[in-house]
């Protein structure tokens, strides 16, 4: 057996309350070196899928491993230190703290190695070292988004989820972006990853995920996915 | 003229002095989201632990202000983690209703143990500086370095290590501290004493300027409390600011109305500051 996949998660159930369930039996891998990307309609589960991999929903079915281990009982602390980042799409910095600080602090959990990884995201984001006694809240919504990823990147992850990364950016901002991504993913890191902008998305993504009511749809390379003309029709517009 | 000055001195040192609990009232506030006016409580027990090392042990105002803190902050632990927190699901009204429930038990308890009486620290007498036609006394001048010095510890523990930093985290954005695996139960943990015991700290300090009884924190209730809306609540600098202008209003105050309605001045700064600048003089947007 080859090594085990940085991510496997297997039936996910998984809903807000007592309301019917979001997620009825999702599931998907992410292989080492991948960028997987999750589409489907408004209402899908994508996010929910990424929270509860995260452990921010609690799930009522299923199992997930993370490089081959199981973590399924755990809470978000626990995913977060067997290897999972998990960047929220919204209010994913702490604006009132400066750069540096947001940097250092989501490093909480590894103090020991905390400076050296503040000086990685510098270097791999020379932005930020120029900003970096700004208050996180000053930053374009561009600047805010690399922010919140070189802050995933804190914990040395093994695998880094992103909840919308191009939301509410500029069509520039959104290139830099995936740009931002992909040269993360050449580094070596995988990535899952739920986007709205599902065509360029899926053009970078080694696979893709079409997820419908909770459940999976479809499956394929990323950039098949998008040229797939039934696929298109349904959840691309056009 | 003297007048004038002189009033700007004795603005400036007590609202020193109410500082160091306003701290602590906003501290809780930015980590627990509820006004806890149990404060008064911890202010109180802070003030009579400092005085039973300084009168029983004969120590100084710096070892007193220790005892202090350590007794705030343990009796805020109890208070916080023993009987408010489980009220939390009921929403921040119930909890702050709560506290003012635990500040009369903790009132009641120091009754029990010492007694009515107004007690005076055992500190020798120093005679005042005259400076032109200004008297400031040695021992307020000392208590504005103390109060100054304990703000600064705190200034630093939030700003340059790891858990203060953790705690200002959680105070932001508690779900994203979560993720990043800061557990928010301890920073409150962490807060609770940190709070009360700057307010048990801020009890000496009240108790060297003048004396200490049960009542001692809940006298100064209303400035602590408006000291940090003034600043904007959950804003650290801010309660500083907020107790210094308050400080100065006070006294500024006193030159044009009878001493009766000095505790007026507080509820008009607060009404004032809410209705012009909701947030306070440091707060953020959106709390």
């Amino acid at each position: 057996m080859s090594a085990p996949l940085p991510l496997v998660a297997e039936g996910l159930v998984a809903g807000y309350g007592a309301a019917e369930q979001i997620l009825k039996g999702a599931s998907l891998c992410v292989r080492p070196g991948e960028i997987v990307t999750i589409i489907g309609p408004n209402g899908a589960g994508k996010s929910t899928f990424l929270k509860a991999v995260a452990g921010l929903v609690r799930l009522s079915g299923g199992r997930i491993t993370v490089a081959g281990q199981d973590v399924t009982a755990r809470d978000a602390t626990g995913r977060a230190r067997a290897g999972l980042a998990f960047v929220p799409q919204e209010a994913n910095v702490f604006g009132r703290l400066t750069v540096a600080e947001n940097l250092s602090v989501s490093g909480f959990l590894d103090p020991a190695a905390t400076a050296r990884r503040v000086e990685e995201q510098y270097a791999r984001y020379p932005m930020l070292a120029v900003k970096r006694r700004a208050l996180a809240r000053t930053l374009s919504g561009g600047q805010r988004q690399i922010l919140a990823m070189a802050m995933g990147l804190m914990s040395a992850p093994s695998l880094i989820l992103l909840d919308e990364p191009t939301a509410g950016l500029s069509p520039r901002a959104a290139d830099e972006l995936f740009e931002a991504v992909i040269a993360l993913n050449r580094d070596g890191l995988p990535v899952l990853m739920v986007e709205q902008h599902a065509v360029e998305a899926l053009e970078i993504s080694h696979r893709g995920y079409v997820l419908v009511s909770g459940r999976n749809s479809a499956e394929g390379p990323g950039p098949a996915l998008a040229r797939d003309p039934e696929i298109r029709r349904l959840f691309l517009g056009g | 003229m003297d007048a004038l000055l002189q009033a700007l001195v004795n603005g400036l040192l007590s609202g020193s002095l109410i500082a160091v609990p306003a701290v602590g009232f906003t501290a809780l506030f930015a980590i627990l989201r509820y006004p806890s006016f149990a404060v008064a409580g911890y202010v109180s027990v802070g003030a009579f632990a400092g005085w039973w090392v300084n009168t029983r042990f004969g120590l100084g105002a710096a070892p007193a202000l220790v005892m202090a803190f350590i007794a705030g902050g343990l009796s805020g632990l109890a208070c916080e983690m023993g009987a408010l927190r489980r009220l939390m699901p009921s929403g921040a009204l119930t909890v702050s209703i709560a506290s003012i429930a635990v500040n009369l038990v903790l009132e009641n308890i120091l009754r029990f143990v010492f007694g009515n009486d107004l007690r005076g620290f055992d500190l020798p007498i120093l005679p005042d500086l005259q400076w032109g036609g200004v008297f400031i006394g040695v021992q307020q001048l000392w208590n504005l370095a103390l109060a100054v010095a304990v703000v600064a510890a705190v200034f630093g523990f939030l700003m340059f290590t790891r858990f203060g930093r953790a705690m200002r985290a959680v105070a932001d954005n508690p779900d994203l501290a979560r993720l990043k695996g800061i557990d928010p139960r301890r920073i409150a943990a962490i807060a609770v004493v940190l709070g009360a015991g700057l307010a048990g700290a801020g009890g000496v300090l009240l108790g060297l300027d003048t004396s200490i009884d049960p009542m001692t924190g809940y006298r100064v209730l209303l400035s602590v409390f408006a000291a940090a809306v003034l600043g904007g609540l959950g804003s650290v600098p801010g309660a500083v600011v907020g107790a210094l202008v308050l400080g100065l209003a006070e006294e500024l105050a006193l030159l044009a109305v009878p001493a009766t309605y000095r505790t007026a001045v507080g509820f008009a700064a607060i009404l004032l500051i809410l209705t012009f600048r909701p947030r306070g003089l440091l707060g953020e947007k959106a709390v």
